[in-house]
């Protein structure tokens, strides 16, 4: 039997999980790496890199390059005009179609560029059951993850993703709910959860109530505009300003507000922000552990980071206010709080969140696997009919019609438990009218306008009658995905209605079919390649963690006292020279000055292991010594 | 069975064409899902009476149980008429516990279903209740004449403070409803717990009608007032 897998399809990372009898476990590369950045990169030979490999492209090819295209699923130009300028790669499309990302000569939809994705995790899974030496290792099938605020069109193009990657998709499941499913599985929960899960590119609060293995959802919010990336954006303003740089607000647009994608000639400087880019996620890093680190050339500390971040930490406590009224829930009801996303790891996320629900938030599992965790969960509860838990989850908005004057009639009010239904009657306007147009919209807001739009429906086929005669019954229909579909019928006459369907921001079944990846070339498939890629992951960790004790506040001291004259300046030699070889292609060589790096390190490594335990043992901190 | 049911009491398995209770999720022939054709309403659904005071946690365990018997998901491998089966039980239950739940709107529902339907959210935002008739008739003196009084320029503190003293007595009335649903809602009750005759339970209905519309009106004269104060 084939086999299926959780997928957790972030912003910034992916991964994919399983179960094998018992708890889920993430599936991980050679070197140990669960991650596989979200990004891909596409040369003009049509060779296609994802994860690691592409995420190093940004510094060398960045206009060929994509990532955090999550951003854009199920979104039109007009709803990206405003960050599209933070992008390397140009971003396009009809107005009120879907999105096209060109990279070089090429454009893409964000779910074919989703897919390649979706395929990386596909590939790397099926190696993996080949590898334990499962003879059908095939993974066809899948439980993909979305932030519960998600609306139907971004639920529809991730599921058209899985399509493209050639995945049939079992559930889409909703990521807070899937780490509770997570978390779920240590202990024998009873009680109120709220799960607070700021990613890199989205944020959603779920407030559930777990008792007899049902994990019922009871409110959900969110924002899924906001994340770690709007983090990075600030820094890199930040950076900026201090070198004088022009600064985002500055620097001219990159949204091409035409027909299509235009050939626009590369900015000079892409590269060198992809650089600075990725300074900022390692200064952002650092300082979740260190109370400083170093960016670019200036120290920069946490109080520095924690004010210019603070707007964005507090723009995620509105949704969790608003996710407790609508559970009818104080914040001291709530039993335990989860923490998910990578961003949870900022110190200031974590104490904005305790001082709200007033109580320590729970961490143990990993913020970036819990998610993975909980979709391979879901998955095996479908296929092995599994009944010791069962996900309740809601929709996260009301689901309307335009009525007249443009006001939204709502038929399935927001957090409404899911699957659910809701219906409407109508009638016609002028005798021997037969259709009806019918726009449907997603959204809290009064005006229509104001909402998601999902689709446009045209009603057909209605019998000629006198107007206001036809009673037309409409049926919304949410299934357990949190997608919609539409059925009619007239009543007077017990006729079903044709209904054309056209998704606002959606790919149609046709062009889902000709999307299906299998015309491109198989580069990560190529055995050579993996292990080039996994080389240079390992040669990477090394590097950083090198840089990072040369950066350690206490290390000038450490030098003076412990170390040999002349070995911080071998040290640095070495990783020079393993800056240098990375650049290349060849893994012998890459390996070679890993291991150099590693031998020469190694006393430095266990110097500053004995200073930590020996500052444990002493009862202080270890700045302190 | 009690006096007032008339609604059919069987339904037909699609599976097997054996007939089952309607208020049955399962066959009892072949003990498949049932398609959802001829149905119970939310309360005889959910193996409620048909009561206004309903124990959460009772309701709470129902909608669980139920939920963990025709839940979607426990229906992935089974064929495509099972699957449509747990869909639509599964969304009608779904329905159900959201209408139940609420005690306000479980009232609705029950007018609905003993066919005293209150009307849209139109008909008792239009019509003064009589009931209401003096009090409406006043505030919206006072409410001209503060509108007025805005008009004219007179500080925000001393208009919103006459305002509120407007809103006093709408307010009072707001409670004194919501403590008379309460007791017609144990009227009820007990008229179903001494399985009382048609006329009496109609008298409850009414009184229980009447006191809902007021409340409804009450409520949007309350939020009118609402906007205005934070104009």
């Amino acid at each position: 039997m084939s086999k299926v897998v959780g997928i957790d399809l972030g912003t910034t990372n992916s991964l994919v999980a399983y179960v094998k009898d018992g708890p889920p476990v993430v599936i991980r590369d050679n070197s140990g790496d669960g991650l596989v950045p979200s990004v891909v990169s596409i040369d003009e030979g049509g060779t296609v890199y994802v994860g690691r490999e592409a995420e190093r492209r940004l510094l060398t090819d960045a206009g060929h390059t994509a990532y955090s295209v999550k951003r854009f699923m199920g979104k039109g130009i007009e709803d990206v005009r405003d960050e599209a300028r933070h992008f390397p790669f140009r971003i396009g499309g009809e107005a009120g179609g879907v999105i096209r990302i060109g990279l070089g000569s090429r454009e893409f939809t964000p779910p074919e560029i989703s897919a390649f994705v979706l395929r990386e995790l596909k590939h790397r899974a099926e190696a993996f059951f080949a590898g334990q030496g499962v003879v059908d290792n095939e993974v066809d099938r899948a439980v993909i993850t979305v932030p519960a605020y998600f609306n139907d069109a971004q639920r529809t193009a991730t599921r058209d993703a899985g399509r493209i990657a050639g995945l049939e998709v079992l559930r889409i499941i909703n990521e807070p709910t899937a780490a509770s499913l997570a978390y779920g599985l240590d202990k024998r929960h009873t009680g109120i959860i709220a799960v607070y899960d700021l990613g890199g590119g989205t944020f959603d609060i779920s407030i559930l109530r777990v008792e007899d293995g049902v994990f019922q959802v009871l409110s959900t919010n969110g924002d899924t505009h906001l994340g770690g990336d709007d983090i990075d954006v600030l820094l890199m303003d930040r950076v900026g300003a201090d070198l004088g740089r022009p600064t985002d607000a500055e620097r001219p647009a990159r949204a091409e507000p035409t027909h299509r994608a235009e050939q626009a000639p590369p900015l000079p400087s892409l590269e060198r922000v992809q650089e600075l880019r990725k300074a900022v996620i390692q200064a952002k890093c650092d300082l979740s552990d260190d109370e400083e680190t170093v960016l670019n050339g200036k120290r920069f500390t946490r109080a520095e980071f924690e004010a210019l971040i603070e707007p964005i930490v507090d723009r995620t406590l509105g949704p969790c206010r608003q996710a407790l009224a609508d559970a009818g829930l104080q914040p001291s009801q709530i039993d335990e709080v989860v923490l998910v996303g990578g961003s949870t790891r900022i110190p200031l996320v974590r104490r904005r969140v305790e001082e709200l629900f007033g109580r320590k938030p729970h961490s143990e599992l990993n913020p970036d696997e819990v998610v993975a965790l909980g979709a391979a969960v879901q998955a095996d509860i479908l296929v092995t009919g599994n009944r010791e838990m069962l996900l309740l989850d809601v929709t996260p908005l009301s689901l309307g019609i335009e009525t007249m004057g443009g006001v939204t009639s709502k038929i399935i009010m927001r957090n409404s438990t899911i699957p659910a239904t809701g219906s409407e009657i109508f009638t016609t306007a002028v005798d021997n009218q037969t259709a009806v147009d019918i726009h449907v919209a997603q959204g809290e807001r009064e005006l229509v306008q104001d909402n998601r739009s999902l689709a446009r429906f045209k009603l057909r086929g209605i019998p000629p009658m006198p107007a206001g005669l036809p009673r037309v019954q409409v049926q919304f229909q949410i299934d357990a995905n949190g997608i919609l579909s539409v059925t009619a019928r007239e009543l007077r006459t017990d006729v079903e209605q044709t209904i054309e369907v056209k998704p606002s921001y959606g790919l149609t079944d046709d062009e889902v079919e000709r999307m299906l990846l299998d015309s491109f070339e198989h580069a990560e498939a190529d055995f050579e390649a993996r292990l080039l890629i996994e080389a240079k992951n390992e040669a990477e960790a090394v590097m950083h963690a090198t840089e990072k004790s040369l950066r350690a506040p206490d290390f000038a001291e450490i030098e003076r006292a412990e170390l040999a004259p002349g070995e911080r300046q071998k040290i640095e030699s070495v990783l020079a020279g393993l800056k240098m070889v990375l650049n290349g292609n060849d893994r012998e060589t890459i390996q070679k000055w890993t291991r150099a790096l590693n031998d020469t390190t190694q006393h430095l490594a266990e110097v500053m292991m004995n200073r930590s335990v020996h500052a444990a043992l002493s009862g202080k901190n270890i700045s302190d010594v | 069975m009690s006096p007032h049911t008339t609604s059919p009491t069987l339904q037909v398995c699609r599976s097997c064409g054996a007939g089952a209770p309607v208020d049955a999720h399962f066959c009892p022939q072949c003990s498949k899902i049932l398609s959802l054709g001829r149905h119970g309403d939310y309360f005889a659904f959910m193996g409620l009476p048909r009561k206004l005071k309903i124990d959460s946690r009772l309701l709470e365990e129902r909608f669980r149980g139920l939920s963990r018997q025709f839940h979607p998901d426990y229906f992935y491998n089974a064929d495509p008429g099972e699957r449509r089966a747990s869909l639509e039980r599964s969304s009608y239950l779904n329905d159900a516990y959201r209408t139940l739940r609420n005690p306000i709107s479980r009232i609705e529902y029950l007018l609905k279903v003993e066919g005293l339907a209150p009307g849209g959210p139109e008909q008792a935002s239009k019509q003064v209740p009589p009931a209401l008739l003096e009090e409406v008739f006043a505030l919206n003196e006072e409410l001209d004449e503060i509108r007025a009084e805005r008009a004219s320029g007179a500080a925000a503190e001393t208009w919103k403070a006459r305002l509120e003293r407007a809103r006093a007595p709408i307010d009072a009335k707001r409670a004194d409803h919501e403590s008379q649903l309460d007791k017609l809602s144990e009227q009820w009750d007990a008229a179903v717990d001494a399985n009382k005759g048609a006329d009496e339970r109609r008298a409850v209905l009414t009184a229980l009608r009447d006191r809902f519309l007021e409340r409804n009106y009450i409520n949007n004269l309350l939020g009118g007032i609402e906007r205005e104060l934070s104009a």
